[in-house]
Formats: C-alpha cells, structure tokens, sequence
C-alpha cells in the first residue's frame, strides 16, 4: 500500500499555489527578471575591421593598465618594424622644418619671457651676500662670482688653446680634440661656482656622453611592398642622440607658457614622405632613454649641453654655398635632442600617446662649437602625435632659440681676446633655473 | 730649305706642353650632357632631377652647374637606375635597356624649381548648341539607358519570376 498520507501531488500543488497567490495579493507585480545575455562586441580574430578595432582598444586597454612603466614602456616598445632614424645633427638641408612637422613644434626665435625679462643676473652691488634658498631674488649672482666665472671659462679656453701643447689631431678631430674637454671643463666649473645658488644643482646630476633616445609615431601611410601590401600603417621615428654632457634633475622645471595658452605660429604641414629629406629607415631596438634608468631619482631634464661635429660646422658650410644653412641645422639639432629628451621624460612618468600630458615638460638646451654658443628652451605639451589622437588635439610643442653668439674673439698671446659678457649671463641664468618653490 | 720646312713641320706637330701657371690656350669642354627630367614621384620643390652619364660623379655635377651654369648648388645625390634584361626581341635573344644614373640636385637658399608643362591638357569644353555636343549628350543618354537598374543590385534581367 503506497503511503495513505501521500496526497495527490497536484491537489497539494495547487492548493499551495492558490493560497500563495492569494496570500500575495493581486496588486503587487510580479518580480520580473531581465535575462543575463553577454556584451554584444565584435569578434577578436575575424578577418574584419571592427575584429581589427577590437584588437587595438584591448590592446591600449593592457598598455593603460600596465602595472609599472617599465612594463608600458616594453608593451609599447616591443614590436619592431622599419622606423625612419632621426639623426639631431643632420647634413640634409631645411632640415629644421620637417622636423617640427615630425615633432607638432612651433619654433619662436628668441628666448621666453622669463629668460628675457629681468635678466638681471649679476649684482652691482659689491660685497653682497649670496641669498639662501627661497631668497627674494634668486637668479642675481654676485659680482665676485662672476668675475671668478669669467676667469673659469677664460682659463678652460687656455687650458686647450694655448697651455697644453697639443699635436695636430687627424682629419674632422678638432672638435673633440680642442673644444670637447674645454666643453666638459666648463660646464663643472660653472655647476659648481653656481651651486651654492641654486640649491637644485647640488641634487643634480652631471652625465658626460649620455644616450637620449625616443621612439614615437606620426602620420599615417600605406605600406607598398611586402606581405603586409595596401595596410595602412603609422610612420615611425626614433632618435637616438649623443650629447655631450647633460644636467638631470630629481624636481621638474616649472613651464614657460600654461598648458592651455595657444601660440599664434603655425606648425609647419609637409606633404612629402620622409625619405625625400632623405631619411633612411631601419628596423632595429626601439629605445626610450633619458640617460638613466627609470628608477633613477634624477628623471627629469635641465639642460644639455650639445657639441657640434666638424663635419657641421661653420666653415664647411661657408664653403659649399649653405651660409644660411648654420642656424637651421643648430635650431634642427635643438627641436629634434630637446623633443626626445622631454618625450622620454614625459614617458618616464607613465604619459603616453593615448594618455596626453597633464603638465608640460621643459628642458634647456646648449648648442656650441667651441666659439659660437646658441641657447634653447622646449616645452613639451603634447606627446599624442599618432593620426588617432592628433584629430582633435589643439596643442603644440614649442621651441624657443637664439642666434648663435660668439663667446670670445681669437686667442693671442695667451689672452683670451673679445670675452663676450652676455654669452656668459645667458649661460649662468640657464643654469640657475630652478623651480619656484625651492 | 728642304731643312727649314721639316724644322717647321716638327715644330707644328708638337704642340707646346702645358705646366701650372701657363696661360691657358685651350678650352677643355667636357664629354657630358646631363638631361634635365620630371621626377617620376614628387619632390620637394626645391630638387631638381637630371639623368646624367655614369661616369659622372657627385662633383663632377657640382662643379658642371657652378661653373658652366653659374647655379650654386646645395646638396647632390646619385643613384643608378637599373633597366631590365628579360625582354626578348623577335629572335628570342634578351634586350638590355641600357641602364642610366639620376641625380637629385637640392637648390640653395631656398631657391624653388617646379618642371614645366610640356604637353599642356586641353579642356574639350564643347561648345552649347553644336553637333558635337548633341551626339555626346546622346551617347552619354544611351549609355544611361542601356544600364540596368540600380534597385536590383547587380542581379541579372533575366533573373525572377
């Protein structure tokens, strides 16, 4: 006999199910569940553009999340293709102008306005104390410092003009023969006269033969040979550059011109490919280089100090018909070593193409020959130069210069002939630039 | 005078050598002839493009313009154009185009070269109101009606119910 006490399953079913619906009453609604289904995305491995699309935002999505910027810094780095090479100092002529086509920079001839206004370096006043840190006026340096830096850079022009008895170097070595370790020697000396006035210079530090180096995208082309035929694909640069010693600093300078604040000049358009410049293209380690390690305490730039090469230099140009050719390779030099330097800076603290700068990185810049000095400052405010960011980017790089300037006449008779003051006063106030709050 | 003639035939067939710091009495002329082209692919305006004999070098170029054209010239760059060997003539033997060196000469301060117009386009504006006219409106209107009909997307006529 089955159970007697099993009740119909139905009945039981039923009347429970008519008591609840009568319990809960007919004026509530019932708890309607919207069905769970998965995001509708296109594919990732489709033969399809938007399979392409998808691939490339996962892709910026790992890069933003990166957990250090070693790791971004390889994530965006690691895949290797042919890349134009950059070279700062550069034989091919109107250089200048594609390079701020390459780099979005606008060149203002000149110095900014905190270099220029006030340049009140040296202190008449006889016998006054140098300021502490924080002082009222801290680009104004004694008049004994700076007779004592005038002796310094005389003595380094002795020092390997007339001095040191010196053999005549082999073919385009005069350079590095003669005015490399009166370079070296100067900028030292100078650092540590000035350091006691500028207390950033005693956290600096000084590298000689530093390695800057940038990889970076611009413009968009279509690629003609090869097994990736018809694809468009970004133009890529990168530089790697030699200068002759750099300063790096653990604070960062403060920028010349806010952020939002647009130029009136005009970035240059080029509507040729880079080859015809000539630019010649490789395919080898893209490197992104400060001339440090990222976990240098010292990861931002104050100035560089940039010798130029004897196949560069005055007289040759002067002899091949290309007199205006000098000041466009110094301001080419500039915009191409400062635009790497601040770009790799800029990385160095995690910005990226897709993750623009939110302050502007700055650096200085010393181009010399050993006779005639050029100044330069860069503000880097933009590094999203790739065809997909640079649709609605209002922002510039700008590169302020001047002419070159000679710093002293001849040397004769062991004397330096024709120092010039104002080359000097430039220099020191460069390098006493510092940020506000120290 | 028999010795007197074959003193001055010596004479003349010798002619008198040259040694630095004589007068020049004869003009060298060289043997090349650059040809001034239109660049194939775009340049920027301030190269011009010559097709030049092989033997010339990259100063020989210089040294042409400067000294027989009085153009300063900035930079010059050469390279060889290699023509093809597999063409074959009506007796099956390859024919060599014979290869040939361009060089891109770069102007100085920014001085500009823009390659004429040889073969200038001509506008075939038909006149309103002329033969010429009414026959291509014609033929343009024929060809329009000869087209099928863009709602069915590239299916046949003959292709329904």
């Amino acid at each position: 006999m089955a159970a007697p006490s099993r009740l119909p399953l139905l009945q039981f079913c039923s009347t429970r199910v008519f008591l609840l619906r009568c319990t809960q009453g007919f004026h509530s609604e019932p708890a309607v569940q919207e069905p769970a289904y998965p995001p509708v995305i296109p594919s990732r491995t489709a033969k399809s553009k938007s399979a392409k699309k998808r691939r490339e935002e996962d892709y910026y999505n790992q890069v933003r999340a990166a957990s250090s910027v070693q790791d971004k810094l390889r994530l965006l780095t690691k895949l290797q293709r042919e890349k134009y090479v950059v070279y700062p100092q550069t034989f091919t002529l109107n250089a200048d102008r594609w390079y701020r086509h390459f780099t979005k920079t606008v060149f203002l001839p000149g110095l900014p306005e905190k270099c220029s206004v006030g340049r009140q370096v040296v202190d008449q006043e006889n016998g006054k104390v140098p300021p502490a840190a924080g002082g009222v006026d801290p680009t104004v340096v004694d008049e004994n410092t700076f007779s004592e830096l005038r002796y310094l850079v005389g003595n380094g022009i002795l020092q390997e003009n007339f001095y040191l008895k010196k053999r005549r170097p082999f073919l385009q070595k005069e350079q590095e023969h003669f005015v490399a370790p009166f370079l070296s020697n100067l900028v030292s000396s100078v650092t540590n006269a000035l350091a006691k006035y500028n207390p950033l210079l005693k956290m600096s530090s000084l590298d000689f033969n530093p390695e800057v180096s940038f990889y970076w995208m611009r413009g968009e082309r279509t690629v003609p040979r090869g097994h990736r035929r018809g694809r468009a694909d970004p133009i890529r640069f990168q530089i790697n550059d030699q200068p002759h010693c750099q300063i790096r600093v653990p604070q960062q300078l403060e920028e010349f011109l806010p952020l939002q604040e647009s130029v009136s000049a005009e970035v240059p358009v080029v509507q040729f490919e880079p080859n015809r410049l000539p630019m010649f293209q490789r395919q080898y380690d893209n490197n992104i280089f400060i001339g440090s390690k990222v976990t240098d305490p010292c990861s931002y730039g104050h100035t560089q100090f940039h010798l130029v090469h004897d196949r560069f230099k005055r007289d040759r140009l002067l002899k091949g018909n290309l007199a205006d050719q000098i000041e466009v390779r110094l301001r080419a030099n500039a915009i191409a070593s400062l635009f790497a330097w601040t770009g790799a800076q800029a990385m160095y603290q995690g910005f990226w193409s897709h993750e623009d700068l939110t302050r502007p990185f700055v650096s200085q810049a010393v181009v010399t020959d050993g006779q005639y000095f050029s100044f330069f400052c860069y503000q880097l405010n933009t590094l999203a130069l790739t065809v997909q960011t640079d649709h609605n980017n209002p922002r510039k790089n700008i590169c302020w210069g001047t002419e070159s300037m000679r710093l002293y006449e001849a040397v004769k008779d062991g004397e330096v002939v024709g120092l010039n003051d104002d080359v000097l006063k430039l220099l020191v106030h460069f390098l006493l630039n510092k940020p506000q709050k120290m | 005078m028999v010795i007197d003639l074959k003193c001055a035939c010596l004479y003349l067939s010798r002619y008198p050598l040259y040694q630095l710091g004589n007068p020049q009495l004869r003009i060298f002329r060289t043997n090349f002839f650059m040809t001034l082209v239109k660049p194939g692919k775009e340049q920027p305006p301030d190269t011009v493009q010559f097709r030049i004999p092989m033997e010339m070098t990259k100063c020989d170029i210089k040294n042409y313009l400067e000294k027989i054209y009085s153009v300063p010239v900035g930079a010059v760059r050469t390279r060889i154009q290699y023509c093809t060997n597999k063409k074959r003539n009506h007796l099956n033997q390859r024919v060599k185009r014979p290869d040939y060196k361009v060089a891109y000469v770069q102007l100085v301060q920014q001085q500009t070269f823009q390659f004429p117009e040889i073969f200038p386009q001509k506008d075939t504006a038909l006149e309103p109101g002329s033969v010429e006219e009414m026959q291509d409106q014609f033929m343009q209107d024929e060809q329009q009606r000869q087209k099928a009909d863009p709602r069915r997307g590239g299916v046949t006529e003959w292709f329904g119910l």
